[in-house]
């Protein structure tokens, strides 16, 4: 990450979600009697299975279709995707690893300084919003990058995007606009 | 335009007759028109003699309904509302509908929340934009009237919370927030930020402060004033913020306001309230006294809450710090000292020979230099006991790889070796730091590998072949259980989930019969009925209690006095309630509003129905069953006798009555004194009538 005005702005990314699909039905019965880390629900007709390296979590429907959750990175993601799919293939389904694509992924960053959220609100109408009552952040939507800011009064904002990159272009893009609003030091 | 040149013909004579609403051309005779618009009113003439004009009203916003265009439909008119009706026509029908059916929403809710006139006309014109920018598909009415009316609200400035909307729906308060925000985003309506001093006066009208009432709010906007400057209303919810001054205020003011009654005026909860309260204490401005407070305003601002608690931390953050320096310090005298006396037991143990020896010696020093130095690299996440820990066991191990090497050849060169020991050192090195940082290592080097491979991923993806790079199969074979496991779990299952499965067995059953059977419907989930149970009572009166815990018919009905009804009947004459009366019972169980109108012969019906109004209505009767035992007159004369005293006193009319007394004019003629199971029924009422 390029640093911003000579202070390195540490963007952790806490989760990535990626889906990715089988080309194949899965008997989920199977999956449930034969997998450890396993949690199967009928009613919803999933199952969850958690993987322990690459700490991730995943949504099996029967469709075949796969749902991957808790990944730090991108790359552990398309890791931990490719083990359960071996996975799978070891219980027996015929599996095909397509379709792979990140969705969505979250990173958090903390500002040096705290953010006047009203004033915030102010300087970008529409593309800001700031509901006290319902949520304490503003939330700041970036339509081309289709990612999501939100800011909270301490400093620390959340940024939801999907991939990597747009979640950095994003940081940069919000850093100078919060910087206007800046409330005190730290 | 058509009325000038014939489409058929090209003539130009056309005949336009108003009367018949024609135009027809001369040429070749071809009716051009039909039902031409005509700006003359007519009147027609009503059965009863009265005449009224034709026409309906349109409303003067939105269309109203369609004209239904009949056969003159393609050439009356004109080409835009022929359109118009083609493609919206249901469109504009199902609009107009909605529009009269929701204005009245509209009002309803605006109504309730007492918002005027000018308010509601705003919010019933959000409501036709977001109409026609199609924001209401798929979206409950009521939530898209309520974000309407919140919306003006906020642009008035009204006192008006989320929270009451969401009260009067009983709807979740985050799904209006998310029907508002999408409503105020759409219409691109800027609706300025909530100023917690708009709720003050509000709240404190509710907190009944009587005459003082000013006074408080007064104080209560001037705490706010000074909450705001000291930051504390950034990101709070304000009806949070409004509580606490509210309540600091009261007190102020000598009013005893407590915290419960605030929370239920404000709608936060108690937790939240006193956090404000102590943020509030930790500014200066609550060391002020009263008199103070009123007079001074403290020039310093403060800083936010957030802002200190995040101060906080990080002092605690630098004191751990500089005491696991001071500890390192400490550790490291203890080191020292544990060198010293291992150095002296080496001493005495037999010496190296030669090179090997100065090599030990130096690598020794040169090695807690390195693990010194490289260890405040890694200090960031670790534990300084591992650390510690760490650096013994590592001198363990050189000690061991240092004799290892002793009784290996002495052929190789120095350097080799200088290099050599310290190489061994890392790998136990990073094995002692704990399991995770060889996992990295091993991730990373999988993730390098994948980055170099990806093009062959790519590949692989377009034919869905699974790449095996950086697999682990016999991690992976863990994740599998064996046969063993599999059975236990499946028993297991099989068990806890019991319920569920026999569920999906009969359904599947079920529906595998229908369809034999034919009858099989895709069924939705129905909501249970509900089941009644038929009532079962040993007395009317009894029986009557029982129905109406079940049906709650009226509330205008005095229940007591019903039951007292049959009470009444039974006890004069015949003391034996349940024989006689229990048939009567039933029937008037089952039969009760009738019987209370309908009993027997035309004026006695109304007679008696006349004669319950009061009872019904009013108070319980005053006159007790002893009275009954007294007077034992003749039924007949007594409700001519009675009918203009009970209709003078009869208070409440109850307008069902009268309607069913027409009814049930066809039952059979059973005197209500024979239902009611004593001639003396009707006396007993007269003398309380007659009151």
């Amino acid at each position: 990450m390029e640093p911003n005005n000579d202070v390195a702005l540490d963007i952790i990314i806490t989760n990535v979600v990626a889906v990715f699909r089988t080309r194949c039905h899965l008997n989920l019965r199977t999956i449930a009697r034969e997998g450890s880390n396993v949690i199967y629900k009928p009613e919803v007709g999933k199952v969850l299975m958690k993987l322990r390296k690459p700490r991730i979590t995943a949504s099996i429907w029967s469709s075949g279709k796969i749902i991957c959750t808790g990944a730090t990175s991108e790359e552990e993601a398309k890791l931990g995707a490719r083990r359960l799919a071996r996975c799978l293939q070891k219980l027996g389904f015929k599996v095909k690893f397509t379709d792979y694509k990140v969705v969505n992924v979250l990173a958090v960053c903390t500002m040096p300084f705290q953010i006047q959220l009203i004033e915030f609100t102010k300087n970008n109408r529409p593309i800001a919003s700031y509901e006290p009552e319902l949520h304490p952040a503003a939330s700041y939507r970036i339509k081309n990058l289709k990612a999501t800011v939100q800011i909270f009064s301490t400093g620390s904002i959340t940024v939801t995007g999907p991939n990597v990159q747009f979640v950095a272009t994003a940081v940069e893009q919000i850093y100078p606009l919060l910087f206007e609003c800046k409330m005190a030091a730290r | 335009m058509s009325s000038r040149v014939c489409k058929t013909c090209g003539c130009a004579d056309i005949d336009i007759d108003q009367a018949r609403g024609n135009a027809v051309c001369m040429g070749c005779g071809s009716v051009l028109e039909d039902n031409i618009i005509v700006s003359e009113v007519t009147f027609v003439e009503n059965s009863g003699g009265g005449s009224s004009a034709v026409g309906q009203f349109v409303s003067s916003d939105g269309t109203g309904k369609t004209p239904v265009l009949g056969s003159g439909f393609h050439t009356s008119i004109g080409k835009e509302s022929r359109t118009q009706t083609l493609q919206n026509g249901e469109c504009l029908i199902s609009l107009s509908l909605m529009k009269t059916f929701r204005k009245r929403h509209i009002n309803n809710l605006g109504h309730q929340l007492q918002l005027n006139q000018h308010c509601l006309d705003t919010a019933f014109n959000f409501f036709k934009m977001a109409v026609s920018k199609h924001l209401t598909r798929g979206r409950k009415m009521a939530h898209v009237i309520a974000a309407c009316l919140y919306l003006v609200c906020r642009t008035e400035g009204t006192p008006h919370m989320l929270l009451d909307l969401s009260d009067l729906l009983q709807v979740n308060v985050y799904v209006l927030g998310r029907t508002f925000l999408l409503l105020a985003r759409e219409l691109c309506i800027n609706a300025p930020a909530i100023d917690p001093c708009l709720y003050i006066p509000r709240f404190a009208h509710m907190l009944e402060f009587g005459d003082k009432n000013h006074e408080v709010s007064m104080t209560a906007l001037r705490l706010l004033q000074r909450m705001k400057r000291d930051w504390m209303h950034t990101g709070r919810r304000p009806s949070g913020l409004c509580g606490a001054a509210l309540l600091v205020a009261a007190r102020m003011h000598e009013f005893r306001r407590t915290v419960k009654e605030v929370i239920g005026v404000v709608k936060v909860c108690e937790a939240t309230l006193r956090k404000r309260l102590t943020e509030f204490e930790d500014t200066p401005t609550s060391q002020l006294t009263i008199d103070e407070f009123m007079k001074v305003d403290l020039e310093q601002e403060c800083d936010p809450p957030s802002f200190t608690a995040g101060q906080r931390k990080l002092r605690l953050q630098q004191l751990e710090q500089e005491l696991a320096k001071k500890i390192d310090e400490v550790q490291g005298e203890i080191c020292s000292y544990q060198d010293e006396i291992e150095m002296e037991l080496e001493n005495s143990r037999p010496k190296l020979k030669g090179i090997y020896a100065s090599y030990t010696k130096e690598d020794t020093q040169d090695d807690t230099l390195s693990v010194a130095s490289g260890f405040p690299g890694n200090e960031d996440g670790e534990d300084e006991e591992l650390v510690a820990a760490a650096k013994h066991l590592n001198k363990d191990f050189c000690r061991e790889l240092l004799s290892e090497q002793d009784e290996a050849d002495s052929g190789a060169e120095s350097g080799a070796e200088s290099e050599q020991p310290t190489t061994s050192r890392q790998p136990p090195l990073a094995s002692l730091l704990g399991p995770l940082p060889t996992a990295a290592s091993l991730g990373l080097s999988d993730s390098i590998r994948q980055c170099i491979a990806e093009k062959e991923d790519e590949e692989n993806s377009e034919h869905g072949e699974l790449d095996l790079n950086g697999i682990d199969d016999e991690e992976i074979e863990r994740y599998i259980l064996n046969e063993k496991e599999v059975k236990i779990k499946t028993d297991l299952w099989m068990k806890q989930n019991a319920d569920y499965l026999k569920e999906q067995k009969e359904k599947e059953e079920r529906i595998a019969k229908e369809k034999e059977l034919g009858i099989y419907k895709e069924q939705k989930p129905k909501r249970p009925p509900k089941k009644r149970e038929p009532i079962r009572a040993s007395t009317a009166g009894e029986a009557i209690e029982k129905m109406l815990e079940q049906k709650k018919i009226s509330s205008k009905i005095n229940y007591d006095v019903l039951r007292d009804l049959n009470k009444k009947g039974c006890s004069p004459s015949h003391q034996s309630e349940e024989a006689v009366t229990s048939p009567t019972s039933k029937r008037l169980a089952s039969r009760r509003k009738r019987n209370i109108a309908a009993l027997g012969l035309g004026n006695q019906v109304s007679n008696m129905g006349k004669r319950l109004k009061p009872l019904i209505s009013g108070p319980t009767i005053k006159k007790p069953a002893g009275d009954q035992g007294v007077t034992s007159t003749v039924p007949t004369p007594t409700p001519e006798v009675s009918q203009p005293v009970v209709v003078e006193s009869g208070p409440v009319v109850y307008e069902d009555v009268p309607d069913e007394e027409d009814d049930e004019d066809e039952e059979p003629c059973v005197s209500a004194m024979q239902l009611m199971g004593g001639n003396d029924y009707g006396c007993d009422v007269d003398d309380d009538e007659g009151i």
